[in-house]
């Protein structure tokens, strides 16, 4: 009960959406609009070799005979390419990332204001024994700062800025960017591979169990700027890692474009676990104006045999999310999970879900959503998964279960099934309800109020999702769940 | 985009795709290169009745599984005793309310487009035995609706052996008022492209409806039950329970839709599928979803996909049965829930044979 307590109070104390403000700082943008030319500038800013210029020109020249998808379930306005930012950084960071001291103290301000740890000992300064997590914090379209970067180079870790990975690991680089996520995959991978600004590299050497939680922060400050991050991370064999990343932005009244690719590789033995709390700004709730467009594409390939993927997301801003993490089982005995919360309120639209392709001998899969939909929004659950012929011995669980709050909400469930092999085994179960009357009742009659008693009910149901979080991730997002349906009942 | 526009119009661009989101396991565009040209008949006289069963040879090959004191025969695309050109709707009566559609297609090479109405007057309990059979490499659209007025309801029974090289699609529209009811079991064996498609709408309050459907493959043999179940009312009900048994290198494909409407309120839709896949290189394809726009209803699906349960083989074969057996048993026992379902008894004896014959050859 006292978790529920620190909910209320928490909804007390705060705005919906806490991280609206924008940061009063020079920027550098590239001239609005995307041509060949924009590639180029990009490229340039970021000191690029050759070799990867010609990868993103090559993206471009696809992506300009692609065609925009429309099949999710979702309704906005037809993007204009052109009316917007693709690269925005503070002003005359020199190349690459800085060292703390350098860091316009404005940004250091922001990140102090969203809660993360930039300074070292302030993440030492807690109590004896806390957990240590590093952090590359990504600003519109740059890594201003990676913390503890020394402490894991002396295990062999490689944790850094795509723009630094591309300098300083080519080789690596070379070997795996687009080996998961292919450049013309789809329209708005396509796009990201052309235009990408920065994002995390990570690669763990093997048998090298990752000493702390590796995270990643993004933050989209400029105004008509989108968001290109490009995550790559390369776990070798019997190596392990747990990888965090958290997203706000301001509030605007303009949607904004945040088209991310992230890439995961998983060796013989290996696992990664990936934990997403995304809260973008949602747009604003009564007119729906405004938001993050979340397009995004993560996929992990499970190479190796008995690697592990695990996807965990919390679900909670953005105007549209549009996103499947998904897991490329290819290794014998390789396994993939996905747990998901996705709540949507006021007017947001999330089509969100996972894909489990199981390709290997004795791969398995689990998948747990929950979906809540609140306000006027949508919400809907699409999954695949399915086994290849030589998939012998797969093994699939999901469960997805959708709450509805309100009468004006939406929740959607559209699995996809593939099973080629006569010796796979596939289940999938759904249910989709309101919050029970009784429930309500009983907590209500036991004296919690309306708003407290919905959020414990809430809490419940997604309970199963929240256990998979790392533990400071976990609280965080327990008052997000609570402050993300605040004003959806009565 | 249908088949039966494309064979009006002769336009290959108007089959269904894969590319098609409610296509993609069932390709047309990729299979029909050229439409065949509509079935002719040529004799003299009224052609339907010279197709009634016994009189022609060419259908000889079709015994109807029911037996019903009105029958209805379309044979080749014609229709015999609803008028021949235009078949005006095939309404229940009170004083019989059974009828039994019987639909053959003898010979290949040609195509054929039927489109039926028929009506279940106010209050009335009827019961529809419908049987499809075919003996060659024909292209079939058929086009059956659906119309129940209120507190009518009808049990529908369709038990479809069409030919492993026809291409067919048949698709049915029913439309409930108030208070109707309507139960439908669908049972095939596939063809080589196989489209059973059902669209439900619940526009009247207190609408219930029990959707079952069973698929038997084997060989190259593709089957697609198709539903869409639309509740727009207030207190509808929906079960739905569709079965799969494939082996060899067949194909099935069950894509459930079910839609709660902003409004229908207290609607409760359950909806199962299961299959079994007894072959290395058979497949089954799965898409049950949910799409739900009011907040104060029970909605659920299960989906399961996988071989028969070792475990229970064992078992049996413990008890002295020899393996093969024990599968056969199994299986029956796992298509016979949904034969269990259907009411009308004398319909659920003609379906469990039929079921335990199409078995007995898997």
């Amino acid at each position: 009960m006292a978790a529920v307590k620190e909910t209320v109070d928490q909804v007390g104390e705060l705005e919906a959406y806490k991280h609206g403000f924008v940061t009063d700082i020079e920027q550098d943008f590239a001239p609005k609009g995307l041509s060949a030319d924009t590639v180029r500038f990009i490229s340039a800013k970021k000191g690029e070799p050759e070799w990867m210029l010609q990868w993103r020109l090559e993206a471009y020249e696809r992506w300009l005979a692609l065609e925009e998808p429309d099949w999710a379930k979702v309704n906005f306005p037809k993007i204009d390419y052109q009316d917007s930012y693709y690269y925005a950084a503070p002003k005359d960071p020199a190349s690459g990332p800085l060292s703390l001291d350098e860091v316009d103290p404005e940004i250091l301000a922001t990140y102090a204001k969203l809660g993360i740890p930039l300074r070292e000992q302030e993440v030492l300064a807690g109590v004896v024994g806390a957990p240590k997590y590093a952090v590359d914090a990504v600003f519109d379209s740059v890594s201003v700062v990676t913390t503890f970067k020394k402490e894991l180079a002396a295990v062999g870790v490689i944790f850094c800025s795509m723009s630094e990975a591309i300098r300083e690991h080519p080789e690596l680089v070379r070997k795996y960017l687009g080996s998961v996520v292919p450049v013309s995959d789809n329209y708005f991978a396509c796009l990201n591979s052309a235009v990408f600004s920065d994002g995390s590299f990570v690669y763990v050497p093997p048998g090298v169990k990752c000493p702390m939680e590796l995270s990643t922060y993004f933050r989209i400050n400029a105004a008509e700027s989108g968001q290109f991050e490009r995550t790559l991370i390369i776990v070798d064999k019997g190596a392990q890692v747990s990888y965090l990343e958290g997203c706000t932005a301001p509030m605007r009244d303009i949607n904004q474009l945040h088209a991310a690719v992230v890439e995961l590789v998983a060796m013989d033995d290996a696992t990664i676990k990936y934990s997403t709390v995304q809260n973008w700004y949602p747009g604003d709730p009564v007119t729906g104006k405004g938001g993050i467009y979340n397009f995004v594409t993560k996929r992990a390939d499970c190479r190796g045999d008995r690697s592990k993927v695990s996807w965990t997301q919390v679900e909670t801003g953005s105007a549209i999310t549009w996103k499947y993490p998904s897991c490329v089982l290819r290794g014998e005995g390789s396994v993939g999970e996905f747990y998901s919360i996705a709540i949507t309120n006021g007017r947001q639209q999330a089509d969100t879900g996972t894909k489990m392709i199981h390709l290997g001998a004795n791969t398995r899969s689990r998948i747990i959503s929950k979906g809540i939909s609140a306000g006027k929004s949508s919400n809907t659950y699409r999954g695949l998964v399915s086994a290849h012929p030589k998939a012998k011995g797969a093994r699939n669980f999901t469960q997805c279960d959708s709450l509805l709050i309100g009468k004006e909400c939406a929740a959607h469930t559209v699995p996809y099934i593939e099973a080629r092999n006569g010796q796979a085994v596939f289940e999938h179960e759904a249910t989709t309800t309101r919050l029970s009357e009784d429930q309500l009742f009983y907590a209500m009659q036991r004296g919690l109020g309306q708003e407290e008693a919905v959020q414990l009910l809430v809490n419940g149901f997604v309970k199963e999702v929240l256990q998979e979080l790392p533990m400071e991730f976990a609280v965080e997002a327990q008052k997000l769940v609570a402050i993300s349906l605040e004003g959806s009942v009565g | 985009m249908s088949l039966s526009t494309a064979l009006r119009t002769g336009d290959l661009a108007e089959l269904p795709s894969r590319r098609d989101e409610d296509w993609r396991w069932t390709d047309l565009r990729g299979l029909i290169r050229k439409i065949p040209p509509a079935y002719v008949y040529e004799g003299t006289g009224l052609a339907p009745e010279i197709m009634v069963e016994g009189q022609a040879g060419q259908i000889d090959f079709y015994r109807s599984p029911f037996n019903a004191n009105r029958t209805v025969r379309v044979s080749n695309g014609m229709v015999a005793g609803l008028g021949l050109k235009e078949p005006g709707p095939l309404v229940f009566d009170r004083h019989d309310p059974v009828i039994a559609l019987d639909v053959t297609n003898a010979g290949g090479g040609f195509s054929v487009h039927n489109r039926l109405t028929v009506r279940v007057p106010h209050g009335l309990s009827a019961v529809l035995l419908e049987s499809h059979a075919g003996n060659g490499d024909h292209v079939v659209s058929f086009d059956l609706d659906i119309d129940l007025e209120e507190g009518a309801s009808l049990e529908r029974i369709v038990l479809v052996s069409d030919h492993a090289e026809a291409i067919v699609v048949r698709q049915s529209s029913v439309t409930l008022a108030a208070t109707a009811s309507y139960a439908q079991t669908v049972l095939t064996t596939g063809a080589r492209r196989q489209r059973l498609e059902t669209r439900i709408a619940h526009p009247g309050a207190q609408a219930s409806v029990r959707l079952d459907g069973a698929y038997l493959l084997e060989a190259q043999r593709h089957a697609d039950l198709t539903t869409v179940v639309t509740h727009g009312g207030v207190d509808g009900t929906t079960a739905q329970l569709t079965k799969g048994v494939v082996r060899d290198q067949a194909r099935g494909v069950f894509q459930g839709r079910i839609v709660v409407e902003r409004g229908a309120d207290r609607t409760d839709a359950r909806m199962r599928h299961q299959a079994l896949i007894l072959s290395e290189k058979a497949e089954i394809d799965a898409k049950p979803e949910l799409l739900i726009f009011a907040d104060d209803v029970q909605c659920a699906h299960g989906n399961t996909v996988g071989a028969l349960d070792e475990d229970a083989i064992f078992y049996a074969m413990q008890r002295g049965l020899p393996s093969d057996r024990a599968r056969a048993m199994l299986t029956a026992a796992f298509v016979g829930e949904v034969i269990d379902r259907i009411e009308h008894e004398g319909a659920r004896a003609v379906a469990l044979a039929w079921a335990q014959q199409q078995l007995g050859e898997l």
